[in-house]
């Protein structure tokens, strides 16, 4: 990818349409492989990840052109080993950082070199961690990935912890996700719901199992989801990550092979 | 893929845990079946044999209390909850929607030029598009008129076969006019096409590359073709006409190098100087352990270590630079020189090229929309001795540069505004492009989405957030 940008676009944004504002240039230390970003609405800021500077970037929810970071967190204490995926919990002011076998937890307000004030790893997590989201409302972190799989298994699991876990501890909860999972997933703690992508695999290129899928978390959960959105054999071709606008509701989501952003109405997921 | 290979290496421990979760699966089949049916089976054989399945009729309400994950809770109980998640979703039905459309959908209609070169012998300029996946080949002397949308290619290679996805590099052969194009991202190869090849047809040759692979450069004397490695902060040196698996001739990759987050790469054989301009983002690499293979590198000398070998907490950012190598460079040597500083202006420095004659580095300032051009011996923070930008000059995130030394000309391309414009070899200041080849409308600039991986909505300002 030839230019690192976060390109901001109306809600009504549609087509070509211009973005409103665009975050780029060398005083925002961003670079490529930002494979996930989290908005904080209660502090109206925004978080990504720079994976080859091992950092964590805070930026202003306003933020525009060369702004810089409001805050960093990076340095030898961080534990930060190529951070590309993050979650938020704007409540408890932690900010979740998945590394493949374990999962860091920063306080959000956090800057520099600092160590993280947990850190969930182990046997017994089960970790595989590739990304996270968060319900603050009920105390939990949510880590979707791959890792220890039983015999003849495949996919993504989320393995859902009590917010304030700590080592080597187990999830209070397992549900089977998305074979492979497209991208980052979104959490909708009103509704105890999981939206997560399933993106084709074997090295294609786009494929038409694509599909945006709903899981729910409530009452111990469902390997089933609730509902497959624009798939399979649908809109998407290769579906990376989901959001949702309860305003509105509607759900967004990113495709690479479209190299588009798409917003589904779905008033069903929200009433 | 990358946690489980981490996991072969890292956490031993895992092997044990299978075997110990395979013996508890096992276990805790044995179990329902010896409640449900306890006159028959086990007792007869000694082994467990599944006979039947009877789901757990639905469950609605809260029907359990989690417990603290500290609980003790056990891994049959892991097992045996994921068990019985099973069970329940298997008498629920997905509500099948995949015929929803989008009630909007953000997309660039247009391509978006990344990368350029120029074949004088064809007199052709072939661009690579990162917004549709594509190589454009046009007519040299092509310009477009300012009231049309865009000039048609003569060529274009486009399609799943291609294997084309984000080309930010391309080389021009400039006997056979073969078409060298660089993956930066999604697809870890490294495509070359005939010249006169077009549509969605698989590339001539292949050469499968560390992942993150952004510049290309050729020695042609040596027959040796130089690849930066952004994600890795290395430079990987091929034979020119390596293919699928062979290996590199040489690495240059450490902490001595001062490479970080590489991009464009621009060799001066006849001073034997390799030129590399780099972002800033870098971190630390170490082989976790003896014999270990990074990513696409099974088998292969001289493969950069990848991101399972990185240092946590080694990260930095630094400022944007231009290291100068000896061109034979190799392992973890240190720059000749470094050009950094405030005095540069760099600004994600992308795309270089060096004028063989006068041994001067053309810059291609992606973020500050212009072209630097400094003495090929310049050192430290030092000026440009020109500079290329301003509005006559149509200049938007130039992330692709060539030198036309033919034709003395300097070509860019324009990711910010779907152009490609070609000046005098020595344009200076804010002078107008000799001529201007547009995939889009005139003024329209380019939304620059690439790999749109995560998005975020800013529910205050009720706006989309879409990171490249």
């Amino acid at each position: 990818m030839a230019h690192p940008q976060i390109a901001v676009f109306a809600r009504l944004a549609d087509g070509d349409a211009n973005p409103v504002r665009k975050i780029e240039g060398q005083k925002t230390l961003l670079g490529r492989t930002m494979h996930a970003i989290a908005y904080d609405e209660i502090h109206d800021e925004f978080i990504v990840p720079q994976q080859f500077a091992q950092a964590i970037l805070t930026f202003a929810g306003d933020a525009s052109g060369e702004a810089p970071p409001k805050r960093v967190i990076q340095g030898s204490k961080s534990r930060l080993m190529d951070p590309d995926r993050l979650g938020l919990d704007p409540v408890h002011h932690e900010i979740y950082i998945p590394q493949g076998d374990y999962l860091l937890i920063f306080d959000r307000r956090a800057e520099g070199n600092v160590a993280p004030l947990r850190v969930i790893e182990g046997p017994d997590t089960g970790l595989g961690a590739n990304a996270a989201g968060a319900d603050p409302s009920r105390n939990l972190i949510i880590v979707g990935g791959s890792g220890f799989l039983s015999p003849g298994e495949r996919g993504t699991i989320f393995r859902i912890f009590d917010r304030m876990a700590d080592g080597n501890v187990k999830p209070k909860m397992e549900i089977r996700g998305p074979d492979a999972m497209g991208g980052p997933f979104a959490v909708y703690p009103e509704k105890q719901l999981i939206l997560a992508t399933n993106r084709p695999t074997g090295g294609t290129l786009a494929g038409p199992e694509s599909y945006l899928g709903v899981w729910s978390y409530a009452n111990g959960g469902s390997d089933v989801p609730l509902y497959r959105i624009g798939g399979p054999n649908g809109i998407f071709e290769m579906p990376r990550g989901v959001t949702y606008d309860v305003k509105n509701k509607t759900i967004i989501a990113s495709d690479k092979r479209l190299n588009a952003v798409l917003t589904f109405s779905f008033p069903e997921l929200f009433d | 893929m990358r946690g489980a290979s981490r996991r072969n290496h890292r956490t031993p421990w895992l092997s044990a845990l299978a075997t110990l979760s395979a013996a508890a699966l096992v276990l805790f089949g044995t179990q329902n079946w010896i409640a449900s049916r306890p006159e028959t089976g086990l007792s007869r054989t000694g082994q467990a044999q599944l006979i039947s399945v009877e789901p757990y009729p639905v469950m609605s309400g809260a029907v359990c209390e989690w417990e603290p994950a500290s609980s003790g809770q056990t891994l049959m109980a892991v097992l045996q909850q994921r068990q019985a998640n099973r069970e329940v979703s298997a008498a629920r039905r997905t509500i099948e929607r995949g015929d929803l459309k989008p009630i909007r959908m953000i997309r660039d209609d247009y391509a978006a030029y990344s990368s350029v070169a120029v074949d004088p012998i064809r007199n052709e300029v072939v661009l690579t598009d990162e917004n549709l996946f594509q190589i454009l080949v046009y007519d040299r002397e092509a310009n477009t008129p300012p009231t049309a949308t865009m000039t048609e290619p003569k060529r274009i290679l486009g399609g799943h076969n291609t294997k084309i996805e984000f080309q930010c590099g391309l080389y021009i052969d400039p006997e056979s006019g073969d078409i060298f194009a660089v993956n930066n991202d999604t697809v870890d190869t490294l495509v070359i096409f005939d010249r006169d090849a077009r549509g969605d047809v698989p590339p001539t040759r292949e050469l499968y590359t560390p992942h993150g692979t952004f510049g290309i450069a050729v020695d042609e004397q040596a027959r040796e073709m130089f690849l930066t490695v952004q994600h890795d902060s290395a430079v990987s040196v091929f034979p020119k006409d390596a293919v699928k698996d062979d290996e590199p001739l040489r690495l240059l990759q450490g902490d001595n190098t001062m490479l970080a987050d590489p991009h464009g790469i621009a060799l001066d054989p006849k001073r034997g100087l390799m030129f590399v301009a780099n972002h800033g983002a870098v971190h630390k690499v170490r082989a976790p352990y003896e014999g270990y293979v990074a990513r696409n590198g099974e088998g292969k000398d001289n493969w950069p270590l990848d991101r399972n070998a990185a240092v946590p907490g080694s990260g930095e950012s630094r400022p944007p630079s231009v290291t100068v190598y000896d061109i034979k460079a190799n392992g973890d040597a240190a720059p000749l020189r470094i050009i950094q500083g405030p005095k540069t202006t760099f600004n994600w420095p992308t795309g270089l090229a060096v004028n063989p004659e006068t041994g001067e580095l053309y810059v291609s300032n992606d973020m500050d929309d212009s072209i630097l051009v400094f003495d090929g011996t310049a050192s430290g923070d030092v000026a440009p001795k020109r500079k290329l930008s301003g509005p006559k000059t149509y200049l938007s995130n130039p992330t692709g540069i060539w030198l036309d030394m033919d034709n003395e000309e300097l070509w860019a391309a324009n990711f910010g505004n779907h152009s490609a414009t070609v000046y005098p070899i020595d344009a200076s200041g804010d002078v107008a492009p000799l001529r201007m080849i547009r995939s889009g409308p005139l003024d329209k600039p380019a939304l620059g989405i690439g790999n749109p991986h995560p998005v975020a909505y800013d529910s205050k300002r009720e706006q989309i957030l879409v990171p490249n």
